[in-house]
Parts: structure tokens; C-alpha cells; sequence
């Protein structure tokens, strides 16, 4: 479960998150929606420890983020995947490389398990035969499920996802969202994606969170936000 | 009127200073935190392996040419000089000297650093503003480590042999014009020159550019894992790196004669 209470984060003299209250529960899949500089990434680089709170506090199964210790960190880390933007995939390495270093990194598994278990996750996600290419060999839907491949394949137990389908058409971000409530399903991840993608969000979320100025306007079902009477929340999902 | 110019000048003069400093002091956290690493053996062999292949191998061509050139326009310019005064074997000690001591650490540590030193800072200013180095740290693997280190160690490394290669290939340029224009004896000069170097000679060049390579690699490597500002920001933290490395280079080079030539005179 991730719990986060009275957060308040200033960047640059300017509050970007404002008394934020969440509470994420174990397998549930929330889409974070708002307009771009809202600080959506912000709060979820907080979440894996990129940024601290100026006040308030995050806790992560009972762990609160801000006390722990680096070897905690490093085990927390191991049970979180990260879906950048822009894949952030190393571009040095090739796609099978890319999904494996997790595994070689944090696992005691021989080459041919780990070879196995790359193959399987890359068949997961939908790609297969692209194991010798490089990322820039690769279209950007492509890159993402790469990414989202290195991302699970700890069997991570929290994903989060930032921005996910932007810059893709709406075909592939209809894809990429389905393939994200997929992975989660599968896993059994507790997801938490940053979006503005307001129909995707609405499809796959057990729960949605709509950031205003760095508040939190609305949160709950998707049905229950759509019923919200908040003016912003009415704008801004239809 | 003026009391508030003074004040704002005295202001922003502090401002910058303070900028300064706080950026040399996070370079040194940069610098001792790459180091302690290193010290504690946190060495990916593959990788410094495959950085060491590549810093080489691109700066190689440009240093034997550069080196070549060196030892004969030194061996051009020393014989007809030396030639006046009826001293032209003299001539092998000349360029021998000149370059192990001198020419080659700090020519080949230029060179180094507009090579090896560029791409270094291109490589990781492009993995920092595409968030690869972010995504290493919430891959809960130490950056400093897996793409720090092996650079930095493969160019404290990869330089001095490439100086030792510059500096033969420098007295082979010599040994051509010695030969070819000034009717030296080839053994006569090979003689020569391996009798005017010393030990004090070589190390003095090889403390020079240990010291060098430890500089580019730090300068290099902490302006490009710092890099901000999308693909215009790669360039202009590349081209920073590199000048930083060559002043650096340059007037390390300055108070290290100094310091050789008084306690090795």
C-alpha cells in the first residue's frame, strides 16, 4: 500500500504540490490525470525517492520513505518498475540487454535463465524477434513496451507509469494502456500512471486523481469522479 | 541611486562567487565519491574493458599523427639550429627530451580531450537528459558506479600508455629526418636518444599525465552527468567539458614543471 499525507513539495520558490492526501491500495491501478507543470511526475518521482517532501511523508507497505536507510532503499528500489516517458532505455545496449540488466543486476540467475525469462517477458509485451536491435532502431511504441518490459521484469510489485502514451497516436496509446492494465493484471502491481490522457485513464483505472495547481480536486472510481461537481473536474474530463 | 548599484553589484558579485564555489564543491563530492568507489573495487571489468577499446582505439590515428609530425618538425628545427654550431648528433637528445618530457604528455593530453574527453561528456549528457542515468538510480543501481567509474579509470588508464606510444612514434619521426636530411647514423641516433633519457626524464612525463588524465576524466565525466538542456545542452556541456579540460591541462602543466623541476632538477 502507498500512503501519502499532507505532502507539500516548493521547486524553485513556487509550491508544485500542495497538501496532497492518497492512498493507494495493494493491486489497484491509478491514473494521476491533470494538465502538463500540474507536478503529476513531480509526485510520482517522489514516490521512488527522486524528490523529498517539504512536508509530509510517503509510506511504501508500511515503510516511511523518508527513514530509510540506503540498503532499504536499494531493496525497496528492487521491488519498484519505472516506465519514463521517454523509455529511458540505454541506448549503448541492445533490446535484450535492455530488459536483462535488471536481472543481472539484482539476481543470482544463470545466462540461460535470465535469457529465458527476457524472451518470455519480451513475448508478454509483444515483441519478439527484436532482441539484436538497438533502441533507436525501434519505433516509439516500440521503445515504450521495451521499457515497460525492463520495468516488470523483477516481478515488480509497484509500477509506476509517467506519461505512458504520450506522443503516440490513439491506436497505439489505446494499445499501450491495455498493455499496462495487462502487465498489471498479470503481476498483480499496485500502478500508479501519470497522465492527461483522459479516455485511457478513464478505461483502465480502478481509481483516478485529478491534479488542479498541485491539489488533488477530485480522487476515486472513474464513476466517481465523473459524477465530481467540481467545475475544474467537469471541464476538464469532458 | 549609486548606494543601490554599489549594493546591487556588491550583491550579484557574492551570488556569483557562491555559485562558483557551491559547483566546485559538488565537483569534488562528484570526484570523491567516484574515487571511493574505485577504492573499494566496485570495478565492472566489461565495462571498463569496452571503454577502454573505445577511448583508445578513437584517439590512436590522431596521436600518431600528431606525434609523428612533432618529432620531425622538433628533429627539422633542432638540426638546422644545432648544425650552426657543429652539434648536429646532438639532435636525437633534443627531440628525445622534448618529448618525453614535455610534448607528448601535454599534446597527447590535448588531443585525449578533445577525443575521448568529447565523447565522454556527450555519452553521459545524452544519457542525462534522456533520464537513463535517472532510470539507473530507480533501477536501484549506482550510476557513479556502472557508468562513472569505468570511464574515468579507462582514461587514467588508456592516456599514459597512449603518451608512451606518442613518444616512440614522436623519436621515430625524429630518427627519419636524422637519417634522411641530416646523414645521423640510425644506431648512432637510437643510441643517442636512449642515453640522453633517464629514468627522471620518463617519470617526470609519466607523473604529468597521470595527473592530466585523472583531470580530464573527472572534468569530463561531471559535465556530462550533469548535463541539462535537451540535445542543445549536450553540446554545450561538451564543449565546456573540453575547454575546461585543456585549461586545466594546460596550467596543471605549468605548476607541475615546477614542482619536477625543483625537486628533480
Amino acid at each position: 500500500m502507498i500512503k501519502i499525507s499532507h505532502l507539500y513539495k516548493s521547486l524553485n520558490r513556487e509550491l508544485v504540490l500542495k497538501d496532497i492526501d492518497l492512498t493507494i491500495n495493494d493491486s489497484e491501478i491509478w491514473v494521476i490525470l491533470g494538465q502538463s507543470g500540474v507536478g503529476k511526475s513531480v509526485l510520482l518521482q517522489h514516490m521512488i525517492g527522486l524528490f523529498h517532501p517539504d512536508q509530509g511523508a510517503i509510506e511504501i507497505n508500511g515503510l516511511r520513505l523518508d527513514h530509510l536507510t540506503a540498503q532499504q532503499w536499494l531493496d525497496l528500489r528492487r521491488t519498484m518498475g519505472y516506465l519514463f516517458q521517454e523509455g529511458a532505455l540505454y541506448d549503448f545496449m541492445t533490446v535484450f540487454e535492455n530488459v536483462a540488466f535488471p536481472l543481472q543486476e539484482h539476481t543470482a540467475l544463470s545466462v540461460l535463465e535470465i535469457k529465458a525469462k527476457a524472451e518470455n517477458i519480451l513475448q508478454l509485451v509483444g515483441l519478439e524477434g527484436v532482441e539484436r536491435k538497438y533502441p533507436a532502431q525501434l519505433s516509439g511504441g516500440m521503445r515504450k513496451r521495451v521499457a515497460l518490459a525492463r520495468a516488470v521484469i523483477l516481478d515488480s510489485k509497484i509500477l509506476f507509469c509517467d506519461e505512458p502514451t504520450s506522443g503516440l497516436d490513439p491506436i497505439l496509446s489505446r494499445d499501450i494502456s491495455n498493455l499496462i492494465r495487462d502487465i498489471s493484471r498479470h503481476f498483480r502491481t499496485t500502478t500508479v500512471i501519470a497522465s492527461h490522457d483522459i479516455a485511457n485513464a478513464f478505461r483502465i483505472a480502478d481509481k483516478v486523481a485529478i491534479l488542479k495547481d498541485g491539489q488533488v480536486v477530485a480522487q476515486g472510481t472513474p464513476q466517481e469522479v465523473r459524477a465530481s461537481q467540481n467545475d475544474f473536474v467537469r471541464e476538464f474530463i469532458h | 541611486m549609486q548606494k543601490i548599484d554599489l549594493f546591487f553589484f556588491y550583491r550579484q558579485t557574492f551570488l556569483i562567487i557562491a555559485q562558483k564555489l557551491s559547483g566546485f564543491g559538488r565537483a569534488l563530492y562528484f570526484f570523491a565519491d567516484v574515487c571511493s568507489l574505485g577504492l573499494k573495487g566496485k570495478i565492472r571489468l566489461s565495462e571498463l574493458m569496452k571503454q577502454i577499446y573505445e577511448q583508445g582505439m578513437q584517439s590512436v590515428v590522431v596521436v600518431a599523427l600528431t606525434s609523428a609530425a612533432t618529432g620531425i618538425v622538433l628533429a627539422l628545427q633542432g638540426y638546422m639550429m644545432l648544425e650552426r654550431f657543429g652539434a648536429k648528433e646532438k639532435v636525437a637528445s633534443l627531440v628525445a627530451l622534448s618529448l618525453v618530457r614535455e610534448l607528448s604528455p601535454v599534446f597527447t593530453s590535448l588531443i585525449f580531450s578533445g577525443k575521448a574527453g568529447a565523447r565522454v561528456t556527450a555519452e553521459l549528457g545524452a544519457m542525462s537528459v534522456n533520464n537513463q542515468i535517472t532510470a539507473t538510480k530507480v533501477m536501484g543501481v549506482d550510476p557513479l558506479e556502472f557508468l562513472v567509474l569505468p570511464r574515468m579509470l579507462a582514461c587514467v588508464l588508456v592516456l599514459p600508455i597512449l603518451v608512451v606510444f606518442s613518444q616512440v612514434i614522436g623519436i621515430m619521426g625524429g630518427y627519419l629526418v636524422a637519417v634522411f636530411q641530416a646523414d645521423i647514423p640510425g644506431s648512432f641516433y637510437i643510441h643517442q636518444t636512449l642515453r640522453s633519457i633517464n629514468y627522471v626524464d620518463f617519470l617526470s612525463g609519466f607523473i604529468k599525465t597521470f595527473f592530466f588524465a585523472i583531470l580530464i576524466g573527472w572534468v569530463c565525466c561531471y559535465q556530462g552527468y550533469y548535463t541539462k538542456g535537451g540535445s542543445i545542452g549536450v553540446g554545450h556541456y561538451t564543449t565546456r567539458a573540453v575547454a575546461f579540460a585543456y585549461i586545466f591541462v594546460v596550467l596543471s602543466n605549468t605548476v607541475l614543471t615546477k614542482i619536477i623541476l625543483t625537486f628533480w632538477g
